[in-house]
């Protein structure tokens, strides 16, 4: 096979990979707000259902969950999903799983605001929704990045676990060529291409981080 | 008669089991500078707490000029509604012993901000406002700077300067020389001796002795969460009349 075809094929695979790790980003970043909020939530029912999930979805693999979304519909309801469900389970499955990691670094990151800031704001007057988004999600924001980076470096490479799902993503990609040429090089594109991906999100983070370096507390 | 600023009639507090005011009352009028102090435990910090809105009476009534925050009715302080308590907020400042200024924000924007997001003056008049303050407080030329860039003494003054410009009738000092070495303290306590030749209302809570002997009209003495004794600063100073106080202010003498 030519490189250049070769090339392509990884090609599209590193389209679905990339896709994969925009929509889970696009859909856990918000969602572990809401997972951070119900976990510290007054109302004690829903703070133990928060703690349950976190729990679940942490403890047990990423790769049993996506299975369990994929086929669940059919095995639990005999229900027959179209074609595009493989890509949604997919979604569905990384944007909780990562939901849960998000929002307990979120968590982290809101509970180590010292007291006084929040009194501070409440002797101003600000409101609650003021303080947090003026006072508080600032400074959270710089607390959690080293956090929140190695989270969306894993993310890159857990990209990799839709294989299970036969989502032609770029590790799918890579084993299949990997098989028909017996070879080793498609393996070694990929990783490079992995680690470019991941190389280009630290510059990424660098770069902010160096930009919330104006201060510290 | 003028109202007072600031009445406290019966004010109750318990934290589990451990009443930490018990029945206290406390009244300042305009212009009255009153130093609080006491023994550590002995319910200053609660007092200026609960004056301030952070903790919520037990019982008591607690009012701002005409305006009632809370009322005792049945042995129980019960608060006014949501918009009562925004305007009690603007009545009064509170300058903590530990700055708690804003970290990510100019000292310029620590000032400023507050009059923008709360009072809804217009960003260019609120950053006038804050200039003159904080050139008041000495320090023109750090309006550009962060607060992890200046001392302690500065930031407390920023904190300062944060508090007058929501123009307070009435500003409230938890220890605000605690967190700071003598040389700043001097500084601190310089601006808030200006402050009181303004006659600038202030319930100030410190250990100072000797400052509050100098700024304040009027001392209150604290032990286990009532008023023990007060009267003018001088007089309390120096001819205490009850036994506990002359042993707080001897012990004290003693530690200087």
């Amino acid at each position: 096979m030519e490189f250049a075809t070769m090339m392509g094929i990884l090609g599209d695979g590193f389209v679905l990979t990339a896709e994969i790790f925009v929509v889970t980003l696009v859909g856990s970043l918000p969602l572990g707000v809401l997972v951070a909020l119900a976990r510290m939530s007054r109302f004690k029912p829903l703070a133990l259902v928060a703690r349950l999930y976190i729990s679940i979805l942490r403890g047990t693999p990423l790769m049993l969950q996506l299975m369990a979304i994929m086929y669940g519909p059919y095995y639990l309801l005999g229900l027959q999903m179209g074609t595009d469900w493989k890509f949604y389970s997919c979604a569905i499955g990384f944007i909780l799983n990562y939901a849960a990691y998000f929002g307990e670094i979120y968590r982290s990151g809101i509970q180590s605001i010292p007291r006084g800031q929040y009194e501070a704001a409440n002797v101003l007057g600000y409101t609650r929704a003021q303080t947090f988004m003026k006072i508080v999600l600032p400074q959270v924001i710089k607390r959690i990045l080293p956090a929140m980076g190695n989270e969306i470096i894993t993310l890159v490479k857990d990209t990799s676990l839709a294989f299970v799902l036969g989502i032609m993503e770029m590790f799918t990609a890579a084993k299949a060529l990997a098989a028909r040429e017996v070879s080793m090089v498609p393996y070694a594109i990929a990783a490079l291409i992995y680690w470019v991906f991941c190389l280009i999100i630290e510059m990424v983070l660098n770069r902010v981080e160096k930009r919330l370096a104006y201060y510290h507390d | 008669m003028t109202q007072p600023v600031v009445s406290l009639e019966h004010a109750r507090k318990s934290f589990g089991g451990n009443e930490v005011l018990k029945d206290l009352s406390l009244t300042v009028n305009r212009g009255d500078v009153l130093a609080v102090i006491g023994p550590s435990g002995g319910g200053k910090s609660t007092l200026l707490r609960c004056l301030t809105l952070l903790e919520t009476l037990d019982d008591g009534d607690l009012s701002y000029g005409g305006l009632r925050v809370a009322e005792s009715m049945e042995g129980r302080a019960r608060y006014g509604d949501k918009a009562t308590i925004a305007q009690a907020k603007t009545r009064f400042g509170l300058v903590f012993q530990s700055f708690n200024l804003f970290p990510h924000y100019t000292t310029l924007k620590n000032v400023a901000d507050p009059l923008v997001a709360v009072q809804k003056i217009p960003k260019a008049a609120a950053e006038e406002r804050a200039r003159e303050l904080l050139a008041k407080m000495g320090l023109a030329g750090k309006e550009a700077m962060v607060p992890c860039e200046l001392s302690g003494g500065q930031q407390q003054r920023v904190a300062i300067a944060r508090a007058l410009a929501m123009n307070p009738d009435v500003l409230f000092f938890d220890e605000p020389t605690s967190a700071l070495d003598p040389e700043l303290t001097r500084e601190v306590l310089r601006v808030i001796r200006e402050l009181a030749e303004e006659r600038m209302t202030m319930v100030i809570v410190t250990h100072e002795m000797a400052f509050a002997r100098d700024v304040a009209d009027r001392i209150i003495f604290m032990d286990g969460g009532r008023v023990v004794e007060q009267g003018a600063a001088a007089e309390l100073i120096n001819n205490p009349q009850e036994e506990r106080t002359r042993t707080f202010l001897a012990n004290y003498q003693q530690g200087e």
